[in-house]
């Protein structure tokens, strides 16, 4: 169909049309032979009141009352008709006799002769409802037809709308390519059509987005190797030189652009963890022994600070993931746990499952976080206290929001609470299994 | 009588609209230019045969108006098959065929209305059936439309296959005037379907519209007719294969 409105337009009067027509012919033909019958019966009355003489009790049969009057006698009178006149007023009216009401016709061809028919009011009145149930009958019947054909073309006109709506809702989060439809109407042409272009913008700001941090990242990344190296040598040649350097000016220098390493790695993490770039790789898992090599990865540092770590719970979890993608959840987990916690104090993963979903429990003894700052934690570049963080401990404020967006990957849930400890922060994180 | 007047409306209109609506799928994109196509020849004929619709009858020993309406039948056929051979002309082509087939229609129509002696209908009689048989023709036609447009973008081939059907119908026509006529042997008759699916009623009516059903075929009509849709749907599939 090229226009909805066109094909509903003119099928549904081209169906009214046929259905109405085509009742109104059969309620026609239906009338025409009740009237038939009807005609017929009078032929019948007319021949048996002629025979009357000799057949006694025709009218009867028929239910018709006769009489005729001459000079006030009562010349004749048929089986059911009273002795008494029938009526007396001239031409039509109605009268009650021999139990019944009655339709009478008086007629005066002469003061001398008077004729009275009657008929029974009931017997009219049930052969005009004949005549008239005939004729609505097929109109009475055509209704379900009609409503189920209306039901049909509306559903058949509707039909690429429902089509476009149905590959609108099969789409994933990241399939931004083209609805493509077979014989758009042209009602439908425009919002398909601005439907697409919108897609194909849309995946080209993705795509220029990606590359953009990608490329950006990418690109810091080797000026500030080499920025590293040669402050490391020229820290070194300090050294040697026995230049002192009493404001800690190069031991500054080195923190800043280890941070600004460090945050580039995280820029970089978090655009390939990005649920819309994201083109995951699930394969079956073990969690527990994934969270092992995290704290062997982990330990150096965590020994370093003299912290106390263990896993406890399952020590076999397994579930569909993107292997890549939690590890690194699991990795800035524990790393923040480590960072974020004193020295001498203790971090503790705990894994669990129920029957639909692996839990995740990573909690330390450290400063914690206020309740009221949960919520903003998952924000990108957002670090509690600012840069100036209490912990003095180099950040991006992208470690979480990296977590967020794996955890939101694997359709899974993350919390955070007060630790179990007496202080720190406990996060929890769900996964489907 | 209405009934009278409903019927002969939808007896002539109902193939014509059948014929027209199988067209305008066939030539979806060329609508306009096929209805153009149609409209003045379909005139010029009406007109020709009307004004000398005595001098045609009194023709051939009396039955020149059966085979004029006879040729005007084959006409729509051979025009059908040149279409489908044919598609540089196929918009012309099928215009005329149409054009050829209301030329029958309509001079039927201008009889029944103007004939002498017709008392049994008055004008409101007429006026009303007019409207009912018109409107009935012209609702299966549009609904006959839109299911050869699904059919077409489906299942070419079912369309083809229909396309044959209506346009073999007109031979069947032309060899019951024919045969009436006594210009073609009639021979033995093939079946009696006349109790199972009489041409009387509203399916028989419709399928002797749409294919040219008969209840009482004779031998010679049955194999002309599956000579006719066997040699019309093989121009089709042609069509379809050059296209």
């Amino acid at each position: 169909m090229r226009s909805l409105r066109r094909y509903l337009v003119t099928v549904l009067i081209a169906l009214f049309t046929l259905i109405s027509f085509v009742a109104a012919l059969q309620s026609y033909k239906q009338s025409a032979i009740r009237a038939e019958a009807l005609f017929d019966q009078d032929l019948q009355i007319v021949a048996s009141s002629l025979l009357q003489q000799h057949q006694v009790g025709a009218q009867q049969q028929l239910g018709l009352a006769l009489q005729v009057w001459q000079k006030g006698q009562l010349l004749y009178r048929s089986a059911l008709a009273p002795e008494t006149s029938m009526s007396d007023a001239e031409g039509f009216s109605e009268h009650n006799f021999a139990g019944k009401r009655w339709r009478v016709y008086r007629q005066m061809p002469n003061d001398e002769l008077t004729v009275i028919v009657a008929q029974p009011l009931q017997q009219r009145q049930q052969l005009a409802d004949e005549v008239i149930t005939a004729s609505i009958y097929p109109v009475v019947l055509s209704l379900p037809l009609q409503a189920i054909l209306i039901w049909l073309v509306v559903s058949k006109a509707l039909s690429p709308i429902k089509r476009f709506s149905e590959q609108l809702a099969s789409k994933k989060a990241n399939d931004l390519s083209p609805v493509l439809l077979e014989q758009v109407p042209a009602e439908l042409d425009q919002m398909l059509k601005t439907t697409n272009q919108l897609f194909a913008r849309l995946a080209d700001a993705f795509e220029r987005e990606k590359r953009f941090a990608s490329d950006v990242a990418h690109e810091l990344r080797t000026p500030l190797s080499v920025l590293q190296v040669n402050l490391h040598n020229a820290s070194q040649q300090w050294h040697r030189s026995g230049i002192s350097d009493p404001e800690g000016s190069m031991l500054a220098l080195q923190a800043g652009v280890e941070r600004m390493s460090a945050l580039i790695e995280q820029i970089m993490l978090l655009n390939r963890t990005n649920p819309e770039h994201f083109q995951a790789r699930t394969e079956l898992l073990d969690v527990a022994g994934l969270c092992r090599q995290v704290v062997a990865d982990w330990y150096p540092q965590i020994d370093r600070k003299h912290q106390h770590i263990e896993l406890l719970g399952l020590e076999h979890l397994s579930l569909r993931g993107d292997a890549f993608a939690l590890r690194l959840l699991v990795s800035n987990l524990v790393g923040n746990a480590s960072k974020y916690t004193q020295p001498g104090g203790t971090i503790q993963l705990q894994l669990s499952a129920t029957p639909d979903k692996a839990i995740l429990v990573v909690q330390d003894n450290g400063p914690g976080i206020a309740p009221e700052e949960y919520h903003r934690v998952f924000d990108r570049f957002y670090r509690v206290g600012g840069d100036r963080h209490q912990s003095g401990t180099l950040g991006s404020g992208l470690g979480l929001a990296i977590v967020r967006d794996i955890v939101m990957l694997h359709q899974g849930e993350i919390g955070l609470s007060q630790s179990d400890f007496s202080s720190g922060l406990k996060v929890t994180v769900e996964l489907p299994l | 009588m209405l009934i009278n007047t409903v019927l002969m409306v939808l007896r002539e209109l109902l193939p014509l609209c059948l014929l027209l609506a199988t067209l305008l799928v066939w030539h979806r994109a060329l609508w306009r230019h096929l209805l153009w196509c149609f409209v003045l020849p379909s005139l010029l004929l009406l007109s020709l045969i009307s004004l000398n619709m005595v001098w045609i009858s009194e023709q051939l020993d009396g039955v020149g108006l059966e085979l004029l309406y006879s040729l005007l039948y084959i006409s729509c056929y051979v025009l059908l098959c040149i279409s489908a051979f044919n598609p540089g002309y196929a918009v012309w082509t099928s215009a005329l065929s149409a054009a050829c087939l209301f030329s029958i229609s309509g001079s039927h129509l201008l009889l029944y209305i103007w004939l002498p002696g017709q008392a049994d209908h008055t004008p409101a009689d007429l006026l009303l059936g007019s409207a009912l048989g018109a409107g009935i023709g012209a609702s299966i036609a549009v609904l006959w439309y839109y299911l050869l447009a699904e059919l077409k973008q489906w299942r070419s081939s079912s369309y083809q296959v229909l396309l044959s059907l209506v346009g073999t119908r007109q031979v069947m026509m032309a060899s019951a005037l024919l045969i009436q006529s006594d210009w073609l042997p009639a021979g033995p008759q093939v079946w009696h379907s006349e109790h199972g699916l009489s041409e009387q009623s509203e399916l028989g009516f419709f399928l002797q519209a749409l294919l040219g059903y008969e209840a009482t075929p004779v031998l010679s009509q049955l194999l002309l007719y599956l000579l006719c849709f066997t040699l019309l749907f093989w121009c089709c599939r042609l069509m379809e294969k050059t296209r």
